[in-house]
């Protein structure tokens, strides 16, 4: 199936690039990876077509690499005869500016889905009518599922992480404040 | 107050229904407004944007008032205490709690007893508070 | 291109002419946070002209629990309790989600015993999420009597429940490579016991509120979601099913031993109202505990002696890729996006596609040109778990 989608993808969209991510075995999942600038023509194809269409979005989740962040939108077809679903990746460079084009117009699910992506990894999406923190309060600070997030002191004269709280010699603190210094390594080169 | 915040809402809910019912020891008329209630029980985890929330919420209690901190997320966090960045460590850091009932929910017995507790307080309190302090 | 999800400024109230000095503003409501009739800490902006509702704005984020983050640095077996606390009326439903996540990347063989417990302990506790959706949804329309039947049937699985796997609500007991405790024979009996008396509840149920006269009029035909909406916006679950269309993953696309059973798919035919309003969405549920009632009955009949839990290392790693996993919970469809990088004991990244989420962002397009009751009525219907919709 994957296969044939790549083919498709790519006979009919110009510039989306897919490539194939095949699994190597049944435990996991293989994944479509197209162009960030494509993305938008990508999910209308996919949706309009008639050979393998996919009627439904189910979720768009984030992945932060550190070197790169990753947007998946997880494509359905809610089909009794031949039901499919589809992993599709782009990837994000800019940790900064970072920015992908909204598919809200495509399927209007995707409202709310980007608007979580938004708040947990900083990533815009262009062409959103409402792109505002969903989870967290509008005037919180940073992206917290990045990697190397590090929450605020303060929120309303709240302490986010109290003294105390923290138990500094902890094994998955310790991981976790390698994975910040790697961050900040790979921040410094760019 | 029906203050139901999370699980522990269902719990608080099962309390008060058939099997447990929270109305033999005397209270247990939820009310659905902080006007009409003088008992407060925060049934669950209080997030950093709930919390100014509680407070006005308690603010609009009648005095006299009361505070039950259901379950282990209202008294300290809970299971959220040590990567919960949106969570509150505890609901005493914003609004002043009568009696703790621990568990994760508590059961519905644990409920009740933290309930009655809390009569024996109120039963247990003096006209003057503290007779040495002058109340303005 | 329009979209689709833009409802638009809404239309200023028609003015007579007698009455031009009179112009009218939309009013804006608030309800919730803590509000009786939105099921937990929702908050929804309310935009109304008089009764009717122009606009509706959810407002999420009161139960934002951080669960995403957490799952990055507990081991596999510690996310469990998390995922528990999900959707905590259906907990069971969500460990098992996860758990076959896990299980997928690990390659983890599960005896066929673990399998048919498994699959009895979701639908008891389909049947208990269902129940309560029966009695808060009656209790949002104004009745409360059937809350109190509601309750009394769902402490009867809760006491299964407890005895089996030691906590009344939230269980940790489906766990990696299969279930942490077996049931004993004398817990068996009672579940069929139980499923029983629930069929003969489930009759007096549809006397005591579906029939009612009221309760007809205050649901049937009101906050009709249609099917393109439906797709469009992904909804899964009770809510396509109450629009009209036959979907159901354990039929579907089966996972575990779902294809060896035989049950219906009930769907919103719409005998009172019109496929896809709250009649048809609550019935859709109620229809579906007399088919879980189905599917343990024949799961107890297969069940044969044997162990309940799979071979698993004892230290669980898995190999580098990612999967998603679908399963079907009482609320719809549950999505897991599990992402492993190999060499670590913590899951990189675990993503929860919580079927309320979806349906909460369908409330916008319903609203307007409702009364008020009306939508507290849908939003009733919709069956919200804030604990999910928020992780």
């Amino acid at each position: 199936m994957h296969n044939e989608l790549v083919d498709l993808i790519n006979k009919n969209v110009p510039g989306a690039s897919a490539t194939l991510n095949a699994a190597p075995d049944a435990k996991s999942d293989s994944t479509i990876s197209v162009d960030a600038n494509s993305i938008f023509k990508v999910v209308q194809f996919l949706r309009d077509n008639t050979t393998m269409p996919f009627n439904a979005l189910q979720c768009i989740s984030g992945v932060d690499y550190l070197d790169y962040m990753e947007v998946c939108y997880v494509l359905g077809h809610f089909d009794v005869n031949a039901p499919r679903d589809l992993i599709l990746k782009v990837k994000v460079t800019d940790r900064v500016n970072g920015n992908l084009d909204s598919v809200v117009s495509v399927y209007p699910a995707a409202n709310f889905q980007e608007r979580e992506v938004f708040d947990m990894f900083g990533i815009r999406f262009n062409n959103h009518p409402d792109l505002r923190r969903i989870l967290c309060p509008d005037d919180w600070q940073g992206w917290p599922l990045r990697k190397d997030y590090v929450a605020q002191k303060y929120y309303a004269d709240m302490e986010v992480y109290p003294d105390g709280k923290m138990n500094f010699e902890d094994r998955e603190f310790i991981v976790r404040q390698d994975m910040i210094k790697k961050a900040q390594l790979a921040a410094a080169k760019n | 107050m029906t203050f139901g915040l999370a699980c522990c809402a269902i719990e608080m809910m099962a309390t008060g229904a058939s099997k447990y019912d929270l109305e033999r020891f005397g209270c247990g008329a939820f009310m659905a407004t902080p006007r009409r209630s003088d008992l407060m029980i925060v049934a669950g985890t209080v997030t950093l944007k709930m919390a100014s929330r509680v407070k006005v919420l308690y603010e609009q209690m009648a005095e006299p008032k009361y505070v039950i901190s259901m379950g282990s997320c209202a008294n300290k966090g809970g299971p959220y205490w040590q990567w919960g960045y949106h969570v509150l460590n505890g609901v005493d850091e914003v609004v002043p709690v009568d009696v703790y009932v621990p568990g994760c929910p508590p059961r519905p017995e644990s409920l009740i007893e933290g309930v009655m507790t809390l009569q024996k307080k109120i039963a247990n309190e003096r006209l003057l508070r503290n007779k040495w302090v002058k109340h303005a | 291109m329009q979209s689709r999800w833009d409802i638009g400024e809404p239309e200023a109230p028609t003015i007579n002419k007698e009455t031009e000095q009179l112009k009218s503003e939309l009013l804006t409501l608030n309800m919730g946070p803590q509000h009786p009739a939105t099921h937990g800490v929702l908050r929804i902006e309310i935009w109304t002209d008089s009764e009717i509702v122009a606009h509706a704005i959810p407002h999420l984020g009161y139960l934002h629990r951080c669960m995403e983050k957490h799952s990055e640095n507990m081991d596999y077996r510690g996310v469990i309790p998390y995922v528990d606390r999900l959707d905590y009326l259906a907990a069971m439903n969500m460990e098992w989600g996860y758990v076959m996540a896990v299980e997928k990347m690990l390659g983890t063989e599960v005896p066929r015993r673990a399998e048919l417990l498994r699959i009895v302990t979701a639908e008891l506790q389909r049947i208990a999420s269902h129940l309560m959706a029966f009695g808060t949804y009656a209790i949002d329309l104004g009745a409360f009597s059937p809350f109190l039947y509601a309750f009394d049937m769902r402490e009867k699985i809760l006491r299964i429940f407890e005895e089996v796997s030691g906590a009344r609500l939230l269980y940790n007991y489906i766990w990696i490579g299969g279930l942490w405790n077996d049931y004993t024979d004398d817990q068996i009996t009672r579940v069929s016991a139980f499923c029983d008396e629930m069929l003969v509840e489930a009759q007096k149920y549809h006397e005591l509120l579906s029939m009612n006269k009221i309760f007809i009029e205050r649901t049937a035909n009101v906050g009709v979601f249609s099917l393109q909406d439906c797709f469009d916006y992904g909804a899964t679950g009770p809510i396509l099913r109450g629009s009209g269309y036959k979907w159901d993953l354990r039929k579907n696309k089966p996972y575990s031993l779902y294809s060896e059973f035989d049950f219906d798919v009930p769907v919103g035919t719409g005998e009172i109202g019109q496929p896809g309003d709250c009649w048809n969405r609550y019935i859709v549920r109620m229809r579906e505990v007399v088919e879980s009632v189905k599917i343990i009955r024949q799961a107890i009949a297969k069940l044969e002696p044997g162990s309940v839990m799979g071979k698993v290392p004892k230290i669980i790693k898995l190999p580098k890729g990612e999967v998603y996993v679908r399963s079907e919970c009482p609320r719809g469809e549950l999505g897991i996006h599990l992402v492993s990088q190999g060499e670590s004991k913590v899951p990189y990244r675990l993503k929860v596609k919580s079927p309320c989420f979806t349906h909460v962002s369908m409330l916008p397009r319903v609203a307007p040109g409702q009364m008020i009751a009306d939508f507290v009525a849908t939003v009733g219907s919709i069956d919200i778990v804030l604990g999910e919709v928020d992780r």
